[in-house]
C-alpha cells in the first residue's frame, strides 16, 4: 500500500470593517436589504472607483502581521466574469501586484511548531448577496463592493488539523488587528480549499481539486478529510485524479463534481485603468506599524518567557483577544501575572463555561481584579477566598471589592490562629490522643481549622502555629 | 481562427450571432491578426513595459479616499430601471450552473 | 443667435437683445427643424432647466453626447441595450455646466456605445453631414459635431477614444478639442476604453472651446485619474505670442504613393496652413518617425480599445438596470438581452477584445499592443523635448460618402487616417481646427501638444485659426 501525503492550500476571504465600501462611499454595513447603495457598486454606466484609504490601511496591517513583503506601489486589476451577483461584470482585485506577498504564519499542532507560508494577500471587493429561492432568486446589493481581503497560502499544509490551526491563527490575526469581526457564521470569513495527494517519495505535487466557499471551520475540516479519502481511494484503485472543482455536501458528508478543467473560466485579468498606481510612502507604512497591536503568537511567547506562565495556560489566555487584553489590563495595575493567570484559567473560565457566559459578559474592572489578586499574593486572602469573592460578585452582580470586604480578609494573626487551633483541640480530644500515639494528624487538623473559619485562615501561618502547639502537648 | 472558437468566445460574452455575422467576423479576424503580426515584427519590444495609463500621475497614499460613508441612492431610485423586484430586492429567475 | 460665437451671444444676453428663454427656444426649434434630415439628437429637451451661475455661459444652450450621464434624462449611448435607461446621477461635466448656468437642450446621437467612426450605427439612425447630406459626419460624436456645424448650439460635448471628436469636427468644419487625459473628469462618461477615453468638446472657435474648458476642467474626487487643478485660465492665454514655437509634422504620414487627387488637395491645404504658422513666427519642421510604429497604431488601438470595451460593457446584462429580455433563467436573460441589445458591429468588437485578452493570447496580442503604445508615446515625448507640438492634417480624406466606408476592418492602411489615436495613447491635448475646403467639403488641421500643456495648444491653435480665417464657421442653411 502506498503512503500518500495530503497537500493542502487555503484561500481565505475576509470582509474588512470600514465606514464606506472599497471603491464607493456607500455604507459598509449589512442593514436592511438594498439600503446601502451607490451607483458605483451597482455598476451603472459611467461610474469610476475611488479607493478607500481605510481598506488599504487595514490590508497593510494584515500584510505586515503576516510578515509579507509590501509593494512600493499599489495597483488593481480586473477579474472578468458574468454572474448576477457581480453587477459590473468584473471584480476589482489585485492579480499581478498584491498588497502583500511571501509571508508566513506560525502555527502549533499538538505542541509542534510549523511555519505556514503565505503566497499573497490581496484587496478586492465583495459581490452582491443572493437568496436562491425554489424557482427564482433575489439580489441585495448591500454587500456589493464591501472591502474583501483574500489571503492565499502556498500548498504547504499537510492535514486537516494543520488547516484548522492555520485558520484559527489567521482569524486571530484579523481579530487582534481589529480589521474584521471575522464571523464565519455571518459569511465574513469564507474559505476555498484545494487538496492534492502526493506519494511519500515523490517531489512532484498531485493534481489538485478545489472546493469553494466553505463558511465554517468545522466544515473545512470535514471537507478536507472526505476529499483526502476520496482521492486516496481513487489512487489506490489505480485511478487518476482529475483537475476539477467540487462542492462539499454537508448533509451527506461527501463532495460532488461541479466543473472540470475544460470548463475553467478564463478571467482575462488586466490592469484596472481607472485606478492609477499609488506609491505607498514609508510614512504611511510606518504610521501603520506604530499602531500595530502585539499579536497572539508574540503574546504567547511573552507570557511563557517573561511571566513564567505554562505554555498551555498562555495558549488559553491568548486564544481569545478579549481575554488576553483583559489579562494585560489587570496586570498593568500591578497584579502578579502568574497569579492572575491562575485565577483566570484555573477558575474564571470554568465559571464562565458553567454559566454559559463569555468574557465580554464580565464587568469587573481590571483595577478591582488586580486589587484582589494583589491581596492573594500578599497572603491577605486565600485562593479559596478569591474564588468565593468572584463567585459571589458574579452570581449576585455585586462589586468585587465590596464582596471582598463582606467576606472578610484572611486571618493571619498568629495569636488569633493559636486561639482557634486550641479551640479545635478542645473540641476534638480523640485527635490529640491519636497524635500522642504517633499518628500524623497535621492535615486532618488543618482541615478542621479551615472548616471552622470558612477557609479564611492563612494556611502557611496556621501550619507553623499548629506545629508549635502540637509540640507543646 | 475557426468558426467554433469564435462561437465559444461569443457565448462566453453572453450573446449569440448569426451565420452572416460570423462570416464577417472571420474575415475581420484574418485582417486584424495579420496586422498584429506586424507588431511581432517590431524590434526591441520584449523589454518594453506594457502601457496602461497615458502617463504616470505620480500619486501617493495621501490621494486615497477618506473613509466617510454616504449612501447616494436608495432602492426607490433604482426602481425606475428595474424590471422586477420583491421585498426591496431585485428579482431574477433561477440561477443555473 | 445660436449660430454665433459665445462672445456675441453673451453680449446679446447682457444687453437684453435676447433672453435665455428665447435662445433655448431657438436652439430647440432648430434642432427639430434639422432632425429629420440630419438626425443630430436622441433627445431634444422641452423644458429649460437653468441655474444662476454668473459665468460667461449663463443662459447659453448646449448639447451633450448621449453617453454622458444626466440624472432623470434618458441616456442611451445610442444602443438598444440602454434605450430606456434613466441615469440616477449626473456626470461631473454636466454638473459643472449646470452650475455655470449653461442650459442643456438635448442629447446627441453617437455611434453605438461610442464604438465606431461613421456616425451610422446609433440605434436611432444615421447622422448626416450638414455640408452634404450624402456624406457622413464621422463619429463617434456624430450628433454633437453636426449640431455645432448646423448652428443649433454654440458648443456641444463629446468623447474621444481614438479620434471621436477630432475627426467628426474635421469632417463637419468645426473646432474639436480633446484635452490632456484627466483634464476633464470622466465621471459619468459611459466607458468605452477607460485608458483612452477623453471627454472633450466641439465649438466654432478656439476661444469658445477655451471658455467651456475653463469651466469644465479640473480635479474631481470621483475620478482618480483626473489631474490636479491648475491655476491658469485658457481664455486669458489665447493671445500669447507664439513666435519661436517649434512644430513638427511626420514625414511618413504625408508621403503619398497613390494618385488620389483629393489627398493631394488636402496636403496642399495643409502646407498652406504650415505657411501661415511660419508667418506667425513659428518654426515648422518635417520629422521622420518609425514607420513600423506608425503602421502599428491602428491594430494596437483596436486591441487595447476592444479589450477594455469588452470589460467595460459587461455591466449591460439587463439585471440591475437597462433593457431586459425575459428568459427561463438568469443566463438566458443575460444571453437574450445582450443578443438583442447589441448590434452586430459591437458584438464583433467584443469578441475581438475578449480574444486578445484571453490567457493564451494576452501576451502576444493585448500586452504587445500596450508595449507598442508605450514605444509610440516614448517617441512622441522624446520629440516633445525639442518641439512644442505636432501639426498634421486632421484626416487623409474629406467626409466619406455613405456606402464607401464601413466599420468593418479593412486591409487598406493610411497613416493619415489613424494618427489622431496617438493623442489618446499618450493623453496629449489635441485640437482640430477648420483650414478650408476640398471639393466643397471642409478640411482641417490638427495640433497635438505635450501632456498637461493644454493652454499652449489652445494658444497656438487660436493664433493659427485667426490666420486661417475660418473662425466661427457654420453651415448656414437659410
Amino acid at each position: 500500500m502506498n503512503k500518500y501525503i495530503p497537500v493542502i492550500g487555503l484561500e481565505v476571504h475576509c470582509e474588512l470593517k470600514s465606514n464606506s465600501k472599497n471603491f464607493s462611499t456607500a455604507k459598509n454595513d449589512e442593514g436592511e436589504a438594498n439600503t446601502n447603495l451607490s451607483v458605483v457598486d451597482i455598476g451603472y454606466p459611467g461610474i469610476l472607483p475611488v479607493v478607500n484609504k481605510e481598506a488599504v490601511r487595514k490590508s497593510l496591517m494584515v500584510a505586515l502581521a503576516l510578515n509579507c513583503e509590501i509593494p512600493k506601489r499599489l495597483s488593481f486589476d480586473r477579474k472578468n466574469y458574468y454572474y448576477p451577483d457581480l453587477p459590473k461584470g468584473y471584480q476589482i482585485t489585485q492579480f499581478g501586484n498584491p498588497i502583500g506577498t511571501k509571508g508566513y504564519v506560525m502555527i502549533n499542532v499538538d505542541g509542534v511548531e510549523k511555519k505556514i507560508t503565505i503566497q499573497d494577500t490581496h484587496l478586492e471587493e465583495d459581490t452582491a448577496n443572493m437568496d436562491h429561492l425554489s424557482n427564482y432568486s433575489l439580489i441585495d446589493y448591500n454587500r456589493a463592493g464591501v472591502p474583501l481581503l483574500e489571503t492565499v497560502t502556498d500548498p504547504c499544509i499537510n492535514s486537516s488539523k494543520e488547516a484548522i490551526a492555520y485558520l484559527e491563527a489567521l482569524r486571530n490575526i484579523f481579530l487582534y488587528l481589529g480589521v474584521s469581526d471575522a464571523r464565519a457564521d455571518l459569511g465574513q470569513i469564507r474559505v476555498d480549499v484545494n487538496v492534492s495527494l502526493k506519494r511519500e517519495k515523490d517531489s512532484e505535487l498531485g493534481t489538485r481539486v478545489e472546493m469553494k466557499n466553505i463558511n465554517s471551520f468545522t466544515t473545512v475540516k470535514e471537507a478536507i478529510d472526505v476529499e483526502i479519502k476520496r482521492q486516496t481511494d481513487i489512487l489506490e484503485a489505480g485511478g487518476v485524479i482529475e483537475q476539477e472543482t467540487r462542492r462539499y455536501d454537508e448533509v451527506n458528508k461527501c463532495t460532488h463534481f461541479m466543473r472540470g478543467k475544460v470548463d475553467a473560466i478564463d478571467y482575462k485579468y488586466y490592469r484596472e485603468p481607472n485606478i492609477p498606481e499609488i506609491t505607498l510612502t514609508d510614512n504611511f507604512i510606518n504610521s501603520i506599524k506604530k499602531v500595530m497591536p502585539v499579536l497572539e503568537y508574540e503574546r504567547k511567547i511573552k507570557y511563557t518567557n517573561e511571566y513564567g506562565i505554562s505554555t498551555v495556560d498562555a495558549g488559553t489566555l491568548t486564544k481569545n483577544k478579549k481575554l488576553s487584553d483583559y489579562f494585560e489590563d489587570i496586570i498593568s495595575y500591578g497584579a502578579s501575572p502568574k497569579d492572575t493567570s491562575n485565577i483566570i484559567v484555573g477558575f474564571l473560565l470554568g465559571y464562565l463555561n458553567k454559566n454559559n457566559k463569555n468574557i465580554s459578559d464580565i464587568d469587573i474592572t481590571a483595577s478591582d481584579f488586580s486589587d484582589i489578586i494583589k491581596m492573594m499574593t500578599d497572603g491577605k486572602i486565600s485562593n479559596k477566598q478569591v474564588k468565593d469573592i468572584f463567585t459571589k460578585s458574579l452570581d449576585e452582580n455585586i462589586n468585587l471589592l465590596e464582596v471582598a470586604k463582606s467576606i472578610g480578609t484572611q486571618i493571619s494573626d498568629k495569636e488569633e490562629i493559636r486561639r482557634i487551633i486550641n479551640e479545635v483541640f478542645k473540641e476534638n480530644t480523640k485527635v490529640i490522643e491519636d497524635y500522642k500515639n504517633g499518628k500524623n494528624v497535621n492535615g486532618f487538623i488543618m482541615g478542621l481549622v479551615m472548616k471552622k473559619t470558612g477557609g479564611k485562615v492563612n494556611p502557611g501561618i496556621t501550619n507553623m502555629v499548629l506545629k508549635e502547639e502540637l509540640e507543646k502537648l | 481562427m475557426t468558426r467554433d472558437r469564435l462561437e465559444i468566445l461569443a457565448k462566453k460574452l453572453m450573446f449569440e450571432m448569426n451565420d452572416l455575422e460570423y462570416e464577417t467576423l472571420e474575415r475581420e479576424f484574418e485582417i486584424i491578426l495579420k496586422q498584429m503580426d506586424l507588431i511581432d515584427g517590431i524590434k526591441d519590444i520584449d523589454n518594453v513595459v506594457p502601457m496602461t495609463y497615458p502617463f504616470d500621475l505620480e500619486l501617493d497614499d495621501s490621494y486615497l479616499r477618506d473613509d466617510i460613508s454616504n449612501n447616494e441612492i436608495c432602492f426607490d431610485d433604482m426602481k425606475i430601471n428595474v424590471k422586477d423586484y420583491e421585498n426591496e430586492k431585485i428579482k431574477v429567475p433561477k440561477v443555473v450552473g | 443667435m445660436t449660430n454665433k460665437l459665445i462672445d456675441e451671444i453673451r453680449d446679446a444676453l447682457d444687453s437684453r437683445l435676447v433672453t435665455s428663454d428665447e435662445l433655448f427656444d431657438e436652439s430647440v426649434s432648430k434642432a427639430y427643424k434639422y432632425q429629420d434630415k440630419f438626425n443630430c439628437f436622441v433627445t431634444i429637451l422641452d423644458k429649460k432647466k437653468e441655474k444662476k451661475g454668473n459665468t460667461v455661459l449663463q443662459g447659453i444652450p448646449y448639447a451633450l453626447k448621449d453617453n454622458i450621464s444626466t440624472k432623470g434624462i434618458l441616456t442611451t449611448a445610442s444602443s438598444n441595450i440602454l434605450k430606456d435607461y434613466i441615469p440616477l446621477y449626473d456626470a461631473t461635466v454636466y454638473k459643472k455646466l449646470m452650475e455655470a448656468g449653461a442650459v442643456l437642450m438635448g442629447k446627441t446621437v453617437l455611434d453605438e456605445l461610442a464604438m465606431g467612426g461613421t456616425g451610422t450605427t446609433g440605434h436611432t439612425g444615421v447622422v448626416r453631414n450638414p455640408w452634404n447630406e450624402k456624406r457622413m459626419i464621422g463619429g463617434s460624436s456624430a450628433g454633437s459635431a453636426a449640431a455645432v456645424a448646423l448652428g443649433i448650439v454654440p458648443f456641444a460635448l463629446g468623447s474621444d477614444t481614438g479620434d471621436s471628436i477630432r475627426k467628426p469636427a474635421a469632417y463637419g468644419g468645426v473646432v474639436g478639442y480633446k484635452p490632456t487625459y484627466g483634464r476633464i473628469s470622466r465621471y459619468g462618461l459611459f466607458a468605452f476604453a477607460s485608458s483612452l477615453d477623453h471627454m472633450g468638446l466641439f465649438a466654432r472657435s478656439v476661444k469658445d472651446v477655451s471658455y467651456v474648458m475653463d469651466i469644465i476642467k479640473g480635479h474631481d474626487d470621483r475620478d482618480m485619474t483626473s489631474l490636479p487643478d491648475e491655476d491658469i485660465s485658457y481664455v486669458d492665454n489665447l493671445d500669447n505670442d507664439v513666435k519661436g514655437k517649434k512644430l513638427f509634422y511626420i514625414k511618413e504620414a504625408v508621403e503619398i504613393d497613390n494618385d488620389s487627387e483629393e489627398l493631394k488637395l488636402i496636403l496642399d491645404n495643409f502646407y498652406k496652413a504650415i505657411d501661415e504658422c511660419k508667418s506667425l513666427g513659428m518654426e515648422v519642421v518635417e520629422v521622420s518617425f518609425r514607420k513600423d510604429l506608425l503602421e502599428a497604431i491602428y491594430p494596437s488601438y483596436m486591441c487595447i480599445s476592444c479589450a477594455e470595451a469588452t470589460s467595460n460593457n459587461s455591466n449591460l446584462t439587463g439585471i440591475p438596470f437597462g433593457y431586459r429580455v425575459e428568459g427561463n433563467n438568469v443566463n438566458e436573460i443575460m444571453m437574450k438581452t445582450r443578443t438583442e441589445g447589441f448590434s452586430e458591429l459591437i458584438k464583433r468588437r467584443f469578441v475581438l477584445g475578449s480574444y486578445v485578452l484571453q490567457k493564451e493570447n494576452q501576451e502576444k496580442l493585448f500586452l504587445n499592443a500596450c508595449r507598442i503604445r508605450r514605444l509610440i508615446v516614448d517617441n512622441m515625448n522624446e520629440l516633445f523635448k525639442e518641439y512644442d507640438a505636432l501639426i498634421m492634417p486632421s484626416a487623409g480624406d474629406i467626409a466619406p460618402l455613405f456606402g464607401n466606408v464601413s466599420d468593418k476592418l479593412s486591409d487598406e492602411y493610411l497613416i493619415l487616417g489613424n494618427h489622431l489615436a496617438i493623442g489618446n495613447f499618450g493623453g496629449f491635448p489635441s485640437i482640430s481646427i477648420p483650414s478650408g475646403f476640398v471639393n466643397d467639403m471642409p478640411v482641417s488641421v490638427n495640433i497635438t501638444g505635450r501632456a498637461k500643456e493644454d493652454y499652449l495648444v489652445l494658444n497656438m491653435a487660436s493664433k493659427l485659426e485667426e490666420a486661417l480665417g475660418f473662425k466661427g464657421q457654420v453651415k448656414v442653411d437659410e
